[in-house]
């Protein structure tokens, strides 16, 4: 199969759902003639013109309203926010209006409109421009959250997002942008709500979201020649959660790590854990369940820093190679 | 140096321990490994050896005292050596707190990186007496890391650390998580641990035990075969037999069975009222009811009856509480309750302290009599045989066939005559044969 970046295959969900259906457009700031920050409506704005791709000016609220507006009457939007840290910005029309709208009308209405965003650190872009905030959504009932690790994912997630008949806050990672990977041409979808085991294993269960997916996959490879024998875990939605898979794998190797760029305090791993804890996968842990996730600071501009901040390949091996043999 | 002697912990749950007797006094010379002292806990008697050679000095602890673990209660010196300051704790109470002041101007001055001094100050480490590894000598935060840790309390051996899967797999396997050795982090007990555990060999039980295996001294049975060997060993046992026409007792225990037929209530069992009458009797024998706790005998207020049931890995005593001021009824709820939740293993430790006298019945097994072994401190215990028909001359010369029970009291003949025992059991004996004494 044909291999494309986890930027092209973003670029080509949407192409092909626009393709499809002409209710799809996009919204964001300079995503037309500029081609998106981070170049993934690339070449969009020649293909479907200014009326379904549309540059706004720098409001993140307004733009996110009428995405919201526009899906209140039929239109499926797709509002870009060009670093998630301006979700903030985004939240009162995203959290307040687009994911309370179909329930206070009691489903007479529905938001299908999905914002797109990139999340996380490693770009030196500092602290207003590295910021992993998945977990703010999470909590929001009325929204879903995906947050894709491959490419493969990426398109299959987009297109059930556009096509999800609720606001999807949908998370790209920056790093992620560039690493290649096998993605049919045509048309699929990934159904939001099923996880994705990555590596099968016995010895224990990583979970693991984003980046921390591909840095999990490198970390079970060495940790492979130690005799240590991982399986990885992607829950690749975190509203709707696929439970039925994590806790099937934490019952099968007894012992779990959860690795997320976020910080760790709120961070979504404290959910995983709550929810294994919760489950009949409890009676089979064979030791604490451990989090390995960003640390309490704002992302910092110096790169050392900047890297010592959130979960690095060392860091899982470290403490995968701690769990699996029992030294904690 | 002087080396402390200090309270020491041999049971799971103890929290403090009774001098019994020091065997060697003030000033004496003491070596390494030699048993100077006897202690108590609530469950057992124990030898403490000596922690060091030299010369037994400041003794704080009295026969008597009941002192909390870990609490110094002598030192063992050098010749020529001083004690060390605060040795005895009035002392050190009264001291004044000038050199309390002292001691901080000190820590001030000890060479530490901020963080170390922070960490120190939030944890309360004193900083001087942390070992310092920095440069030029400066305390670090890895340093004061490490005394943090040394701070930490050790796991107690009676805090149970399993896995949830080693609980689960305990639970499934029916394994007594207890008996299990951990070999994970603290001693984790890990599911491999449960699923690797021999259980014929770990279960001291009389069920399932093939001959010529071996069953290692563990657990409830240890406990029992300790407590066995330094009662029969210390204390001087002397034995009374009596055997009591059960006629009337037996007459008067289906009056109240129809009563509490009647009433609805639960039945009185023979224990029961054995309890209520051997209570009953106790109360005008204050001798029988009493301790030897080193150099007093303790004459205990309560009276408090322990019932020994047979389990099938051993025994336990659940013990009724001031049974000579409960009514028969009381008595029989308690006793059914204590029972029943003794053979499902549901007795908590409150149920099975307090005893200040025993009562053991091997008549369901048919023994005619009997000599059991004082449940220490306790001063006496009381050997139940069976209820057999015999042929008796009642005292008109007629011959007739009567139930007839045959009771044992074991005596701490340190403590308890002959004679006193005697009048003892002579009462228990008029009180058996004719139960409305009790009320009388």
């Amino acid at each position: 199969m044909r291999e494309i970046s986890y930027l092209e295959a973003v670029r080509e969900a949407m192409t092909q759902e626009m393709e499809r259906d002409p209710r799809v457009f996009l919204i964001g700031e300079d995503i037309g003639e500029y081609g998106g920050a981070f170049q993934v409506s690339y070449g969009m704005l020649e293909e479907f013109g200014h009326e379904r791709i549309l540059d706004t000016p720098i409001t993140e609220l307004g733009l996110t309203g009428a995405a919201t507006g526009a899906a209140l009457i039929g239109m499926r939007p797709i509002a870009e926010i060009m670093f998630m840290d301006f979700t903030t910005l985004a939240s009162e029309q995203l959290v307040n209006q687009a994911a309370k709208l179909r329930y206070m009308f009691g489903g007479q209405s529905t938001v299908p409109m999905v914002l797109r965003t990139p999340a996380g650190s490693g770009t030196g872009a500092a602290e207003h421009h590295s910021q992993s905030f998945e977990n703010w959504f999470v909590h929001v009932p009325g929204l879903k959250v995906a947050m894709p690790s491959t490419p493969y994912d990426a398109k299959g997630l987009l297109i059930s997002s556009i096509r999800d008949n609720n606001p999807v806050v949908f998370i790209e990672h920056k790093l992620l942008y560039k690493t290649k990977g096998e993605v049919p041409e045509e048309p699929y979808e990934i159904p939001l709500g099923q996880a994705d085991i990555k590596r099968e294993g016995k010895d224990l269960t990583i979970i693991a979201t984003a980046i921390m997916v591909k840095k999990s996959q490198e970390a079970a490879e060495q940790l492979a020649q130690e005799g240590i024998d991982v399986e990885i875990v992607d829950p690749r939605t975190l509203r709707p959660l696929d439970t039925e898979t994590i806790v099937n794998s934490v019952k099968k190797t007894g012992k779990v790590l959860i690795v997320h760029e976020a910080v760790k305090t709120g961070g979504f791993g404290g959910e995983l854990a709550g929810v294994i804890a919760e489950s009949e996968a409890f009676g089979y842990l064979e030791a604490p369940i451990l989090r390995l996730a960003g640390r309490e600071v704002p992302i910092p501009y110096n790169r050392n820093l900047e890297r010592a901040a959130v979960p690095q390949v060392e860091d899982i091996i470290e403490k995968a190679r701690q769990l699996a043999t029992l030294k904690v | 140096m002087a080396v402390e002697m200090i309270m020491p912990k041999v049971d799971m749950d103890q929290e403090t321990g009774t001098v019994v007797e020091w065997l060697k006094t003030e000033g004496q010379q003491v070596t390494e490994g030699e048993i100077i002292l006897v202690i108590e806990t609530d469950k057992i008697a124990i030898d403490v050896e000596s922690p060091g050679t030299g010369i037994l000095q400041g003794i704080s602890a009295q026969p008597g005292d009941v002192i909390p673990i870990g609490t110094v209660i002598a030192y063992i010196l050098e010749e020529g050596e001083e004690l060390p300051e605060g040795a005895v704790k009035t002392q050190a109470a009264q001291a004044s707190s000038a050199p309390a002041a002292q001691h901080l101007e000190e820590s001030s001055r000890v060479q530490a990186t901020p963080v170390a001094k922070k960490m120190a100050e939030s944890h309360n480490i004193d900083l001087l007496t942390v070992p310092a590894t920095g440069k030029g000598g400066k305390v670090t935060k890895k340093d004061v890391q490490a005394a943090i840790e040394l701070e930490k309390p050790e796991t107690s051996a009676g805090d149970l650390i399993a896995s949830p899967a080693a609980r689960r797999t305990a639970r499934i396997k029916g394994v007594d998580l207890s008996l299990v050795r951990g070999t994970g982090p603290g001693g984790r007990i890990q599911a491999s641990d449960v699923e690797s555990f021999q259980p014929l060999i770990g279960t001291p039980t009389a069920v399932g035990v093939k001959s010529g295996e071996s069953i290692p001294l563990i657990g409830m049975r240890r406990t029992i075969a300790e407590r066995m060997t330094a009662s029969y060993q210390t204390i001087p046992h002397v034995q009374f037999t009596v055997s009591v026409d059960m006629t009337k007792f037996i007459q008067v225990r289906e009056d109240y069975n129809k009563l509490a037929l009647e009433r609805g209530d639960g039945k009185i069992s023979v224990t029961a009222l054995l309890v209520k009458l051997v209570a009953m009797t106790l109360s005008n024998h204050p001798m029988l009811n009493s301790s030897l706790v080193g150099d007093n005998i303790v004459l205990h207020q309560d009276i408090n009856i322990g019932v020994a049931v047979a389990l099938e890995k051993g025994l336990i005593v659940p013990v009724i509480k001031n049974a000579a001021k409960k009514g028969i009824r009381a008595i029989a709820d308690e006793t059914n309750d204590l029972v029943t939740r003794a053979r499902s293993d549901q007795l908590s430790s409150t149920d099975v302290k307090g005893g200040t006298f025993t009562i053991t019945n091997l008549g369901p097994f048919g023994i005619e009599q009997f000599n059991a072994i004082i449940n220490s401190p306790e001063a006496a215990i009381l050997a139940v045989g069976a209820t057999q028909q015999e042929v008796r001359a009642l005292p008109d010369k007629a011959i007739a066939i009567r139930p007839v029970m045959r009771f044992t009291l074991s005596a701490d003949h340190r403590i308890i005559d002959g004679s006193v025992a005697a009048r003892f059991v002579a009462d228990l004996k008029e009180t058996l044969e004719n139960p409305i004494l009790m009320n009388y």
